[in-house]
């Protein structure tokens, strides 16, 4: 655990150096990829903005409490803190709106608190399964997959479950 | 409920997206000048080359391109390049489904559904962001759980979704 924090700088060393022995014009190829990172950013917004709105009315106007509430027996007694629900709910329909709720929950409940450790294995360890169905699938025809979103949904979900687990383990 | 309360919550969140999209902006800046110096040294290329032999068992499919276009996908899944993986999920998806082989679009559905990446660089940035101490001590709990993930999605296609 101890070198964990390692592996990011090691990472980045480790490329450099091969990009430099195959001759890559290390400056001028980084700064091509930032480039991107503006158009990507843009193309989100829309959808950060619309759902962190949406988010905000959820949670001024109650609902979201209630919802939460409702659900809490259930997901405490899987070991799902009932705080990180919204995101667990959230994540299957839409990436930039789980990103939304990710940073929200760390911001109200730092990212030390078990509750932030949970939902960031949460947000890490599952993807939109409902979005990834809709956009893989759009060009074909005879569409078979019931049984696909099935597996999926219910295999995030266990993550889910084991992800907390292993937070409460490391 | 107070309608009081209601452009304040809209404002809010508008905020919030504001400050959220320039972390982001900071995140993509580092990984995509990092992903984009691996695609030009190679790396990327010789990583589906090396899983696409995994990936010919995986998808039962003598479609060479086909499987070609899955190990791209899954090798930018495992790399966590933001927005790569889609057109070439897409692609292979088509091409899987043009000679009716659901199956391996069913496998590489889940695959991509269960998440593969490697290196969570989004939840690291925003953990750094909002004060941990160590923001990769979160790498161990979530390598295990995608792996675990990937594990019983690959399985479960294999026993339920038949040729």
């Amino acid at each position: 655990m101890k070198y964990l924090p390692l592996i990011i700088p090691l990472l980045f060393l480790a490329l450099f150096t091969y990009a430099l022995i195959k001759r890559v014009k290390l400056y001028d190829c980084f700064t091509d990829g930032v480039k991107e990172a503006i158009p990507l950013v843009l193309s989100l917004f829309p959808y950060l903005a619309a759902i962190l709105m949406l988010s905000d009315l959820f949670e001024q106007s109650g609902l979201s409490g209630y919802l939460t509430n409702a659900l809490a027996p259930f997901f405490r007694a899987i070991g799902i803190p009932p705080e990180i629900s919204k995101l667990v709910l959230m994540k299957p329909f839409s990436g930039s709106g789980s990103t939304a709720l990710l940073s929200e929950i760390l911001s109200s409940y730092g990212a030390e608190s078990y509750i932030g450790r949970c939902a960031c294995v949460c947000y890490g360890s599952s993807e939109t399964v409902f979005y990834i169905s809709a956009v893989y699938f759009a060009g074909v025809k005879q569409k078979k997959l019931f049984k696909p979103v099935f597996i999926a949904l219910i295999v995030n979900f266990l993550t889910v479950i084991l992800g907390c687990l292993l937070c409460r383990l490391f | 409920m107070d309608p009081n309360g209601f452009l304040p919550a809209l404002l809010s969140g508008g905020q919030k997206a504001a400050t959220l999209s320039l972390s982001l902006l900071a995140v993509y800046c580092v990984w995509l000048g990092f992903f984009k110096v691996m695609e030009q040294s190679g790396l990327s290329a010789k990583l589906s080359r090396a899983v696409y032999p995994l990936a010919k068992r995986l998808f039962r499919s003598n479609d060479k391109e086909a499987v070609m276009l899955a190990s791209c996908n899954l090798s930018a899944n495992l790399l966590g390049l933001p927005g790569a993986p889609t057109p070439l999920g897409v692609k292979a998806t088509e091409r899987f489904c043009a000679k009716g082989n659901s199956y391996a679009s069913a496998m590489l559905f889940v695959l991509n559904a269960t998440s593969l990446q490697l290196l969570p660089t989004t939840v690291i940035a925003l953990r750094a962001e909002y004060g941990a101490g160590s923001p990769a001590d979160i790498l161990l709990p979530t390598l295990i759980a995608t792996a675990v993930s990937t594990l019983l999605g690959a399985l479960a296609v294999r026993l339920f979704v038949r040729r």
